[in-house]
Parts: structure tokens; sequence; C-alpha cells
């Protein structure tokens, strides 16, 4: 029958023959460690474009995601309006860091992927098959990633509609996934920030209990001091982060404005910014 | 043994006629595109799938039979995806996928006088960003495609098509209500006059009758749509409804439609 080249079961890497270990050379020391905060780039990556820090967190509706809006290549800042957190369909969010060029063409597979199944086979992807999914494809990344180019390191957050919440997953660079009970964290800024989480979940209580005005401003500050920590990560003040939510009703932003009222609050309580050494 | 002309023009009637006879008895689909999107809607008697997504702004549905109708599913959505991949989903458009993947390997199975041509009709609906820039498409079993705008209706004969996109010329909805309204006319009609009725011979017109269904007294027939929808539920139909929303800010641009949207404009034919 020449009108079914498929094997109908819905498998997109089968219908383009897509594998994500594209040879590349380079060596470069392998990267991060399994953990919930990861540091795929060391900012010496040479010609690679990298995206630096993404946050996710849990809220009482589901989960918020922030991410800088800055790509640099080794020490030069390549683009300041990136996007790193990015839909892989009504919710799922993936947050990426490390290579962009290699995250970018995962995630257009992924949406491929996810909607190719769902569509050939009339019945959506299932939780654990999208993870499954994602794994894989970074466990083909595996060897391009231990010579020093095209690693990733994401973030993936959902609502669980059986369960009814938000749930956080993160990776480590052989495909492993991971569930977090609260947070998740990847990129360039994360180790810095990661007792951090620890310390507002121990002191203004848990994350998942938060409502959204206050685990957004929370996960803000959270980037802000990625940002005053990490030479790679973007600060807020000159370009506004990207913060996306994911509930029962799917995936929606933040507006600019609610954005940078709580931007402008952070930066002024910011104690640098008075007293005798005010910036 | 001699091949003839004849013998040659014989062949290809009767290949039309085998397959024009199994289409005549197949649920008609509606596709109307109005101001919030376009609405495709038929009415199925078992539980099988009629509308589908084939990608992101994308819809077809189809009479025929079941297992052509798949595999031309499979076929268009392996089609979109591969070209929505390796270039841009921007380039994914009905004209390119009806005209150069799937009417091409439709003909050539038409063609093919050892295999049984594929018993189906289908209708593409590609959706823009208004109802005048929307793009319909209706295929046959023989590879003739034919663009449409606003509007269009597969169904089991030509006539019955044409009475159908009639009616919904005449209504030109604006709203989902008004589209599912005009919608559920249209296939009434394009059931309820699958020929031209003949004045003196009402025998020759029934093609309902041929459902066995009805004892014979009364006059069977009638080429009122809503006496066609009535029956059809009656039988035990359900009115199946899909929608590419152009407002919606979700990813995925197709729904189909839950039952309580449909109750008020199935109501009047309860």
């Amino acid at each position: 029958m020449p009108l079914t080249p498929g094997e109908g079961r819905g498998d997109f890497a089968t219908l383009v023959g897509w594998r994500s270990n594209a040879p590349d050379a380079a060596p470069r020391p392998a990267f991060a460690s399994p953990g919930a905060i990861s540091t795929p780039g060391d900012g010496l990556a040479g010609t690679d474009i990298h995206g630096t820090t993404v946050i996710a967190v849990k809220y009482k509706d589901g989960v918020i995601n922030v991410g800088d809006r800055r790509a640099t290549g080794g020490f030069a800042i390549m683009y300041d309006k990136a996007e790193k957190i990015l839909p892989l369909d009504d919710y799922t969010l993936m947050a990426i860091s490390g290579s962009f060029s290699k995250a970018m063409e995962i995630v257009r597979y992924l949406r491929h992927a996810f909607r190719y199944y769902e569509r050939s086979q009339l019945q959506p992807m299932s939780l654990d098959g999208k993870l499954s999914e994602l794994g894989k494809v970074i466990a083909g990344n595996q060897m391009a990633a231990m010579q020093g180019i095209g690693a990733v390191i994401p973030v993936l957050s959902t609502f669980d509609r059986e369960r009814n919440e938000g749930r956080i997953f993160f990776y480590d660079g052989g495909g492993a996934r991971f569930e977090t009970a609260e947070y998740g964290a990847a990129g360039s800024g994360s180790t810095q920030i990661r007792g951090v989480f620890e310390y507002i979940s121990k002191t203004r209580g848990p994350f998942r209990e938060m409502d959204r005005e206050t685990a957004l401003r929370e996960a803000l500050t959270l980037l802000e001091i990625a940002a005053d920590l990490d030479a790679a990560t973007g600060g807020a003040g000159k370009i506004l982060p990207v913060a996306k939510t994911i509930t029962k009703d799917g995936i929606e932003d933040v507006d600019e404005e609610t954005l940078r009222a709580v931007v402008n609050d952070i930066l002024a309580r910011d104690p640098l910014a008075s007293g005798p050494n005010a910036r | 043994m001699s091949y003839s002309l004849y013998d040659w023009n014989q062949s290809l009637q009767q290949r039309n006629e085998y397959v024009e006879d199994r289409l005549k008895d197949g649920s008609p689909v509606v596709a109307v595109s109005f101001d919030g999107g376009i609405l495709l809607l038929s009415l199925r008697p078992e539980q099988q799938r009629k509308v589908y997504e084939i990608y992101d702004r994308l819809i077809m549905g189809a009479l025929g039979k079941q297992s052509d109708v798949e595999s031309l599913r499979i076929a268009a959505i392996d089609t979109a995806h591969r070209e929505g991949f390796e270039r841009s989903p921007d380039d994914v458009s009905v004209q390119r996928l009806v005209g150069f993947a799937l009417s091409p390997a439709i003909k050539r199975v038409y063609n093919d006088q050892t295999a049984i041509p594929l018993t189906l009709r289908v209708v593409f609906a590609e959706m823009n960003r208004s109802a005048d820039e929307d793009h319909l498409f209706v295929l046959g079993y023989d590879g003739e495609f034919a663009g449409r705008q606003r509007y269009a209706v597969v169904a089991g004969t030509a006539y019955a098509e044409q009475q159908a996109e009639e009616a919904l010329a005449a209504a030109a909805p604006k709203t989902l209500e008004e589209a599912l309204a005009a919608a559920l006319t249209a296939w009434g009609t394009a059931r309820a006059r699958l020929a031209p009725r003949a004045a003196s011979d009402d025998e020759e017109f029934d093609p309902l009758a041929a459902d066995g269904q009805d004892d014979g007294s009364a006059p069977k027939t009638s080429d009122d749509p809503a006496v066609a929808l009535r029956e059809a539920l009656k039988d035990g139909a359900t009115v199946e409804a899909a929608l590419l929303s152009r407002t919606t800010p979700r990813e995925t641009k197709f729904r189909v439609l839950a039952d309580s949207e449909l109750t008020a404009a199935v109501a009047p034919y309860r």
C-alpha cells in the first residue's frame, strides 16, 4: 500500500529517522553530576551558545517556571532575548539550559513527537511516555555532550491532570529522570542558589503551598540572586525575565505588567540599592 | 484474449460504480469556516471517530470504508509532520498536502487495475487568520480534488454535496452556534437529497427506503433535512463535531466539542 510508510505506532523518530547524537568534535571535560541542580556550561564552550539559569517551583495551583533571557557563547553575551521556557504541549513546559542549538532541536523534535503520537494514535501520549521520550533524547545526546558540545539539561514541568497537581522532573546527562518534590533548577547560575531554595522552604513554608504571587516573587528573587552570583545569568533590571505557569487550565504567560511590578519591587529592596555603596 | 477500448471503458465504469455504490450510504461530513475557526461535523452510527486532527491548523473528515479512511489519515499525518519538522510548520499547507502528496497516491491506486480503489471521499480544511483566508479541499476516490472557500461537504453523491453546499451558502454563519446549526442542516440536506426528486416517481427517488426501515404506509420519503436528522438520531447516531479554534490561546487549536456544547444545537431534532 503506497499510502502508509509508517509503522502505525505513532513513533515520530522512526518516521523522520531522527537521531539526537549528531557527531560533534571539540573535546571538553564531561559535565554535571546528577542532582537537582546541574551545571552543563562552564562558560568556556567556545562557539556553542548556552542558555543560563532556569527555575521551576511548585505553587498551590501548579508550577511556575522562570528564566532569564541571556544566552552566552564563551564569555560573550550572544543574545539577551532568548526564550528558554518552551511549551511542548498544552500542559508541559521544558525549561532549557546548556547548548541552545541542541535544546531548540530537542524541543522541536518533542513537540512533533508528542503531537504525532496523539494525532495518529487518537489518544494523548501518557506522561510517563513523554518523560521517557525526553530521557531517550538526552541519552542519545550523551556522547556528543561528553565531548563537550551539545550538552542539554532540561527541567520538565507539567500539570498531572489525573493527580490534579503540578509535577517537576529533572534529568542527568545520561537521560535518567528524577522527580522533585518542590523545585528544580538548571544552568550555570543554578548551583549558586541551591541553598536558597532550601532556606526559603524551611523558613517560609513549602513552595507547593504558596499562592501564585508569593511563588512568583520567590522564584524571581532566586533568579536575581543567580544573576548577582553568576556572570552568565542576566539580571532582571535590564531585561525582564520570562515567567510561565501551568495549571489545570493549561499554560499561561505571567503578563508583563505583573512581572515588571514584582521585579521593580525586588530590585528596590536590594540592600545595595541604598546606603553608602548605593549603585 | 484481446482488450478493447470498450473493455477499458467498461472496467473503469465498473470501478466507479463499485465505489459510488458504497459511498452512497455513508454519513456526510460538513466543514464550515466562520469567524471563530473551522467546524467539522458529522453524525456517526458507531463509536468510530469521523473527524480528525491532521496538523496544527489542519483537520480532515471522511466518509467511506474505515480501513481506507484510516490509511489516508495516517498518510496525511505522516506527510504533514515530516514536512513540519524538517522544514517548518508554516510550510505545511493543505494545498501542498492534497495536491502533491495525497492526490497522486490515491490516483496511483485508482489506476492500478489489480487493486481495489480507495473507497472514500475526504474533506480537508486549513485554518488561517480569517474565514476568508481559510482553505478547504475535497478529495475523491480517483484522486480528483477541488478547492473550496468557506464551506465544503462530502456526501454520498455529487448532487447531495451540491445541495448541502447551497444550504451553507445561504446560512453564512458567523458564530459557533450559527455554524453548528448550519452544519446540522447541511448534514440533513446531504443525507436527504441524494438525487433530484423525480416529480412523478417517488419510488425511484427514494434513497432512504434502502435503509430497510419504515413500513411503507405513510409517505416514506422526504427531502426535508430535519426529518433526516431526526431519523438518524432516533436510530442512535451521535453528533460528532470538532473545532479548529482561531481564538484559543492554547497550543492545540483542535478540540472535539463536548456533548454539552452540542445539546442546544441538537435539541430541535431530538
